[in-house]
């Protein structure tokens, strides 16, 4: 027996100590303490995915999102049917519908055998029943990192704008150049 | 390969338990009945245990200390009614039949012998009919009592148990179950669970909810009127409540009987069937739109057909509890349907 083992820290525990660091690690679970930690590890769902195998597809109603613990996925659009992004350990997807339950916008694949663990809106709920100061933490966690996603949106948007006025200008002088060379030739 | 190797057998446990359960069944209807009614009652006091659970103690320690007040209270009970309902079995026992009672029956014997002479009544004895039947009633429970005191036992030592480890692991059974679901469609059966969860726990709560207050409200009206046993016929009334249509006149007719045959009045008799309309009035009125979720809407002939199914399988028990399982059944259909519409499975 190693010197692990006899701490209870054998394979297994390794693992669970890790993987609790991967939790940390995401912006939604980075506020948590030990405790709250492992109460949301009790409501997590452990899935395993060959490879190749559709996790969830683009337009299908969303119940929340999932964690990578090992493995790699790729997210794909129907619109641009190739690869969009990829993810590996310990990053997550899907966190939209947590909130809003509404339908996923792309459709994730599992590169690689994965082990993947889902949160999911429900059991979201029943945490805030039973412990509504976690639950309150671990939405407006939620709530930052929309709002966040919301103000990158409103830049780049305001980046795009400003962009296109400056190309709209830019068109109308030669517009402009050339109805003077005409104005004054009359 | 082990990812494969381990959903075939997580398949293969998940039909072998669906055949234990339907081998169960069929040949231990008894157990199932425990199950069930366990099941049932963990539904309903699960938010109870979710309350305690709100003050920071775990889940085993709040079903801990919920059974503790459950315990105490029961004991309080039985400690307060025991005497008396001990009592109320005695004296229906010794068939109690005052002087007015035999009046009524002797006045009853006469109209019968005179207007029903004609189908062979003619030399009917009804005072000696009916002390046979209430003697054979009394005899009849006590039998029950005493032949059935070690099922009784085993259910009143059971039941608990299991609605211990309902309340207890309930939430960890639902994740196991959903465990073994394919990937597929693991995110519409987790989305099925929650709302059958949230739909049954409403009505089933409602359905409690409503027994009791009927229950009490029919004890502390019948005891008003000094009804004799109504420590039986009230509670007895709560329950038969539970089976619309036919319930309240279920509720209703043993305390009628009673005050028939035990006092021989028949005002009181008139007075029993306006509190009872009273109640019901009440109850469909007041108490029944205050309970939330009350919705699950049922075709009397459902129901009439459910209760017959429920009586032939299991007996008075099975009569009870028709209503609330073909609620749940039509709760489970009606959600599929909604959620298999919404997820739109192509493949």
């Amino acid at each position: 027996m190693d010197f692990l083992s006899f701490l209870g820290l054998g394979k297994h525990e390794g693992r669970k100590v890790r993987f609790r660091d991967t939790l940390r690690s995401i912006p939604i679970f980075s506020e948590l303490g030990r405790r709250e930690l492992a109460a949301v590890e009790r409501i997590l769902h452990k899935r395993e995915y060959s490879a190749g195998e559709v996790i969830f597809r683009q337009d299908e109603p969303g119940l929340g999102m999932y964690i990578i613990e090992s493995g790699r996925v790729s997210i794909l659009t129907d619109d641009a049917l190739n690869n969009m992004t990829e993810l590996g350990d310990g990053e997550f997807f899907g966190e939209l519908p947590l909130l809003d339950g509404g339908s996923r916008s792309a459709t994730v694949v599992a590169k690689t055998p994965c082990r993947i663990f889902g949160f999911f809106q429900p059991d979201l709920f029943g945490l805030i029943e039973r412990d509504p100061r976690l639950g309150v933490k671990i939405v407006l966690s939620l709530a930052a990192i929309i709002g966040m996603r919301l103000r990158a949106v409103n830049e780049r948007v305001q980046t795009l704008l400003a962009e296109g006025a400056a190309a709209g200008a830019a068109a109308q002088r030669p517009r402009h150049k050339k109805a003077e060379e005409h104005s004054r030739r009359a | 390969m082990n990812q494969a190797r381990s959903l075939v057998l997580n398949r293969w446990l998940a039909f072998s338990a669906l055949a234990i359960l339907i081998l169960l069944f069929i040949f231990v209807p008894g157990v199932v009945k425990m199950v069930v009614v366990s099941v049932l009652l963990a539904y309903i006091f699960d938010p109870i245990v979710t309350a305690i659970e709100l003050r920071g103690l775990s889940r085993t320690a709040s079903t801990l200390v919920f059974f503790f007040f459950v315990i105490l209270i029961a004991w309080g009970l039985f400690a307060a009614l025991a005497p008396v309902v001990y009592n109320q079995i005695m004296a229906l026992r010794s068939g109690a039949g005052s002087q007015q009672t035999s009046q009524v029956i002797l006045k009853l014997q006469a109209v019968v012998r005179d207007k029903l002479g004609f189908i062979g009544l003619g030399d009917v004895n009804l005072e000696e009919k009916i002390s046979q039947l209430t003697g054979y009633l009394s005899d009849t429970i006590l039998d029950f009592i005493l032949h059935e005191g070690l099922s009784l036992i085993l259910y009143a030592v059971t039941i608990p148990f299991l609605v211990f480890f309902f309340l207890k692991d309930g939430r960890e059974m639902k994740k196991h179950f959903i465990g073994i679901v394919p990937n597929r469609y693991f995110e519409f059966a987790l989305d099925l669970l929650y709302k059958m969860d949230v739909q049954l726990g409403n009505y089933l709560r409602s359905q409690f909810t409503d027994a009791v207050v009927f229950g009490v409200l029919a004890t502390t009206a019948l005891w008003l009127l000094g009804v004799k046993y109504f420590l039986f016929i009230g509670p007895f009334a709560g329950l038969a409540n539970l089976i619309p249509y036919v319930g309240p006149i279920a509720g209703a007719l043993p305390a009628v009987a009673v005050a028939l045959f035990d006092k021989g009045d028949i005002t009181l008799g008139f007075q029993i069937i306006l509190a009872f309309i009273i109640l019901k009035l009440t109850d469909d009125m007041l108490v029944q739109p205050l309970l939330v979720a009350k919705g699950v809407h049922m075709h009397p002939l459902l129901v009439l057909l459910a209760i017959i199914i429920g009586g032939e399988l299991f007996g008075m028990l099975g009569m009870l509890l028709a209503v609330p399982a073909t609620g749940f059944v039509k709760v489970v259909l009606q959600e599929s349907i909604v959620t298999l519409k919404k997820y739109r499975f192509t493949d």
